[in-house]
């Protein structure tokens, strides 16, 4: 099958479009070596004719078909490409459409396979239409694939069957037919007053950083704006003080610059935020300007955290981050975690949440009560530190004689309460199924790692814990935003507990895996007796089938690498 | 519990020496600009000497590991202590590898890796090169018993 004929003229213009403002830029700069703008615009010209001479050379080349066990890849105009992809190793299917792309009706798709960061295969611009299909054909065949792994018929009679042409689907027997069309249930869907709310919750933290960059380029214009010590002794102002105004106004200027573009980044992110769940995985829906849709596979949730900070809880919202192995989301852009529910009403993200990982709610274990002054004492020194290092800036600096030092020392009125917070956020429950944790003063994360899903667990105590006998244990897992030091966290437990649960958790651990090891040959067991048919278990059930599956071709996948 | 091989902790003091004599060559660099005294540079050049050597001992000291038949479990750490379990399931794979100071003394470690983001590497330093192929071979065969399946 080819790509969408109109993906020729997008794509030329696409990359005419970076060569004329290469060509702009220099004819801008270079009018004083004679680069005349008849030879820009000539150049321009020239640029768009070879782009679409060669874009359509490219679609001629681009061919994609579906087989029985891979999905092949022939591309490429200089350098040929074929590839082949096994159905059993993608793992998601993205689509999305910008506004451009939207209107000529393109779509782009994305596939991704376990193991390495980067995106396996980029379509770029099919149809809309075609984009779905190969979507569904491929989540089809996929399953397809899996299943018939499971029940360990060899594909060999298949070989000869030739479905190459997409739209004949009379492929397979047994194996497909029960798992055609996946009846999706909707899990969430974000109203406007969410929308909105995330919105107004929303602060990038990218603005002051991405500013500076910029301002510190115009520091030598800035800077004749600054009135010099002199002048201003003349008005009979204070320049600490003018220095000081000035910082106020422009922290302020950032602050609510920074709300206001997060603001309009979430909105247009989250636009029409869906999220689905078929039998073995969640689908998500958003984006305004562009579109975003994919698929994450149950199999590959390591971690669900729920979220929320004082003024969220009094409102009685929440947020939801289900947190994946392997994939990471955040590659260079900035969507983030998929399937992340930005704001919601708490109840709606505890059921939610409930139904993408079966944990129950509870209680928690906290910390000892005496661990409270450790927090007290953390905050009044950082507080000391920061007050000394004011204070010494204003005695060496001159110009600094008039900074109010002593300003953070406000900040040992809150710290009990915040001492008091830290510790009572703090905690842990060992679930039937999860390990969940409780950590933060002000945004307040709930972490639960599902017990098959724990890789290491680290105990570890500092100096200063050994002085208050106390441990954390981390349970380390697979997922991508862990990479930030995000694990689940029991912190400054008693020792013996620490111990405890370290143990119990490796237990736990080798508990769930045998089990889900016994289901799965039960399982597989019960398919061979009923030659394939068996699947009205529940969906639980299947859904766990399916996680080992994939996992077994995840570890392949790794093998594979491997041996490269 | 095993403990390491005791010439660990020449790797030890000599990655510290490094360390101390670079932090050494730029105060005395500091001192021939600003023309004081040389004894300040050497003082502090001995200080982090001493204290090089005194964490490689207690650090040599409180390094235990043993292979349990469901997990490799590592007890380390002088200021921090950490205490790591790795379930034999969810090895990925096994290395040991040498680097130049490690053959200086005749050492080898071996590097354990887990599909974890934070543990996701596990290193046991201070081996014979016998016993750190040993080990990989025994992790190996035990990962594999333990049926690799569930390394995810």
């Amino acid at each position: 099958m080819k790509l969408a004929p109109l993906s020729v003229p997008y794509r030329a213009l696409q990359k005419a479009s970076r060569l004329a403002i290469t060509l702009v830029f220099v004819g801008s700069v270079g009018t004083e070596v004679g680069f005349s703008s008849a030879l820009v615009a000539a150049g321009i010209g020239g640029a768009i004719a070879l782009a679409l001479a060669y874009e359509f050379a490219y679609y001629r080349r681009y061919q994609y078909t579906f087989t029985d066990d891979t999905f092949d890849i022939e591309s490429g105009v200089l350098n040929r490409r074929e590839r082949e992809i096994p159905y059993g190793r993608v793992q998601n299917v993205d689509i999305s459409r910008n506004v451009i792309q939207r209107l000529l009706g393109l779509s782009a798709i994305n596939l991704e396979t376990a193991g390495g960061g980067s995106t396996e295969a980029a379509i770029r611009y099919v149809t809309a239409d075609a984009a779905t299909t190969i979507q569904d054909e491929l989540r089809r065949r996929k399953r397809g694939d899996d299943q018939r792994r499971r029940t360990g018929a060899e594909a060999a009679d298949s070989a000869e069957r030739d479905s190459t042409d997409g739209d004949s689907e009379a492929t397979d027997s047994a194996t497909t037919r029960e798992v055609d069309e996946p009846n999706e249930e909707l899990l969430f869907e974000i109203s406007p007053s969410e929308l909105a709310l995330a919105g107004i919750l929303s602060f990038d933290p990218r603005v002051p950083g991405l500013l500076f960059a910029v301002f510190t380029g115009l520091i030598p214009f800035v800077s004749p704006v600054v009135p010099e010590p002199a002048a201003v002794a003349t008005t009979g102002l204070d320049p600490t003080l003018v220095l000081f105004v000035m910082g106020v106004v422009l922290l302020v200027g950032l602050v609510v610059l920074s709300w206001v573009v997060g603001a309009i980044s979430a909105v247009v992110n989250y636009w029409g935020f869906r999220l689905t769940r078929s039998e073995t995985e969640l689908r998500y829906e958003r984006g305004l300007l562009q579109r975003y849709s994919g698929t994450i596979p149950f199999e590959k949730i390591q971690t669900v955290t729920i979220s929320d900070n004082p003024l969220k809880r009094r409102a009685g919202y929440a947020t939801l981050a289900v947190e994946t192995a392997g994939y990471a989301p955040g590659q260079a852009n900035d969507r983030g975690s998929e399937a992340a529910v930005p704001i919601a009403g708490h109840d709606r993200i505890r059921r939610l949440a409930a139904e993408i990982d079966g944990c129950e709610t509870g209680g928690f274990n906290q910390p000892p009560k005496r661990i409270r002054r450790r927090y007290l004492a953390r905050y009044l020194i950082a507080l000391a530190g920061v007050t000394g290092l004011l204070y010494a800036a204003s005695v060496s600096v001159t110009r600094l004689a008039a900074l109010p030092w002593y300003l953070p020392l406000v900040g040992v009125l809150f710290a009990p309460i915040a001492a008091h917070y830290k510790w009572l956020h703090r905690g842990y429950r060992r679930g039937t199924n999860h390990l969940v944790t409780r950590n933060g003063v002000w945004n307040r994360e709930t972490k639960r790692v599902p017990y098959h899903r724990l890789q290491t667990v680290i105990d570890s105590r500092t100096l200063f814990q050994r002085r208050w006998r106390v441990a954390t244990v981390i349970g380390d897992t697979a997922g991508s935003l862990s990479v930030l030091g995000d694990d689940a966290a029991a912190v400054d437990i008693e020792v013996d507990d620490a111990v405890t649960l370290r143990s119990e958790l490796r237990d736990r651990l080798r508990a769930s895996l045998a089990d889900r090891r016994r289901r799965r040959t039960d399982r597989s067991a019960a398919t061979r007796d009923t030659g394939a048919t068996g699947d009205d278990t529940s969906r639980e059930e299947s859904v766990e089938t399916t996680t080992a599956e994939t996992e077994r071709s995840t570890a392949d996948t790794k093998q594979d690498d491997r041996r490269r | 519990m095993n403990a390491l091989n005791s010439r660990i902790r020449i790797i030890w003091v000599l990655r510290s020496l490094v360390g101390a004599l670079i932090l050494g060559g730029a105060a005395t660099g500091i001192t021939v600009y600003r023309s004081a005294s040389l004894s300040i540079p050497a003082g502090l050049t001995a200080l982090f000497v001493s204290l090089g050597v005194v964490h490689a001992i207690l650090r040599y000291r409180n390094w235990r590991y043993v292979v349990n038949d469901d997990a490799l479990y590592l007890e380390r750490g002088v200021f921090t202590q950490v205490r790591t379990e790795v379930p034999l399931v969810r090895i990925q794979h096994v290395d040991s590898r040498r680097s130049a100071f490690e053959r200086l003394v005749g050492l080898a470690s071996t590097v354990v890796y887990t599909a974890g983001s934070r543990g996701a590497d596990v290193t046991i330093p201070g081996l014979t090169p016998d016993d750190a192929s040993d080990l990989r071979e025994r992790l190996k065969g035990l990962a594999i018993d333990a049926d690799g399946e569930d390394a995810v």
